[in-house]
């Protein structure tokens, strides 16, 4: 065998990290994958998305609470941090929670596996296309977020927070969905 | 079944990959060893919430020294036959 470890660029993971994965080599992550601690860590990750998005309303909120520049900003900043290493924390955890089988490719996993996540692919870009549609909505018709007008919010926390969606779906609808993985 | 793993939900396929691995006193890891296939998905299999391929069905039949005929059926197998 092989003990080169090849890398899935397109994929984003490596043969050995989905291989100790799959044939639970690291014991101490087993927990994750009760199908409670994986719905757990969904709602916390759809949380984070959530809350990224909607930094958008950061100014209307600095401003609403009269907060000074210098408390605004250590606020703003703990609370973005905070937010921020909840979701990284939480999707990685969700990689390991799932096996890495929403991101692997074909050739590592079996006729079932793939299955699973083609499934949770097509569930997941269901799921999308209503968060895209959602957002448009919310963009065009939304209090204090007219992103198309120039004196409107700024609007990158939405789309990081959609990119980040765009990755982390079918990790997401699996774990949810799955009873064993 | 809403979001059911079988290939055809309307018409399941049983098996009886459990009694035939017990028989031959093999773990489910060492059925999904020969078989190629993750161990969880001998679990699926002999829970009957997920159908093969024949592809790996033939293998599985191969593994347990069985006929595809009479480890899988259209039809719910006799017990203890």
């Amino acid at each position: 065998m092989s003990k080169k470890n090849k890398i899935y660029w397109f994929e984003g993971v490596t043969e050995k990290g989905v291989k100790a994965l799959l044939n639970d080599e690291n014991s101490k992550y087993r927990w994750l994958r009760s199908q409670k601690n994986r719905r757990v860590l969904v709602t916390l990750m759809a949380l984070g998305l959530i809350l990224t998005s909607m930094g958008g309303y950061w100014p209307t909120l600095k401003t609403n609470l009269n907060l000074s520049p210098g408390a605004g900003m250590i606020l703003f900043s703990v609370t973005a941090i905070f937010v921020i290493f909840t979701t990284v924390g939480c999707y990685s955890f969700l990689r390991i929670a799932v096996r890495s089988i929403a991101d692997a490719p074909d050739e590592l996993l079996d006729e079932r596996q793939i299955a699973v996540r083609n499934t949770s692919f097509r569930y997941a870009y269901f799921i999308f296309g209503y968060i895209i549609l959602a957002l448009m909505l919310l963009m065009l018709l939304g209090p204090d977020l007219k992103l198309f007008q120039p004196e409107g919010n700024d609007g990158s926390y939405i789309v990081i927070a959609t990119l980040f969606a765009c990755a982390a779906l079918p990790s997401m609808v699996m774990a949810w969905r799955e009873r064993d993985i | 079944m809403l979001f059911s793993m079988s290939r055809n939900p309307e018409e399941p396929v049983y098996n009886r990959i459990e009694e035939a691995r017990a028989a031959l006193g093999l773990s489910r890891q060492e059925l999904a060893d020969k078989a190629g296939v993750h161990y969880q998905t001998i679990g699926y299999l002999e829970r009957e919430e997920y159908s093969p391929s024949l592809v790996l069905a033939i293998r599985i039949a191969k593994s347990l020294n069985q006929e595809v005929s009479e480890l899988f059926s259209l039809t719910p197998f006799k017990k203890g036959k």
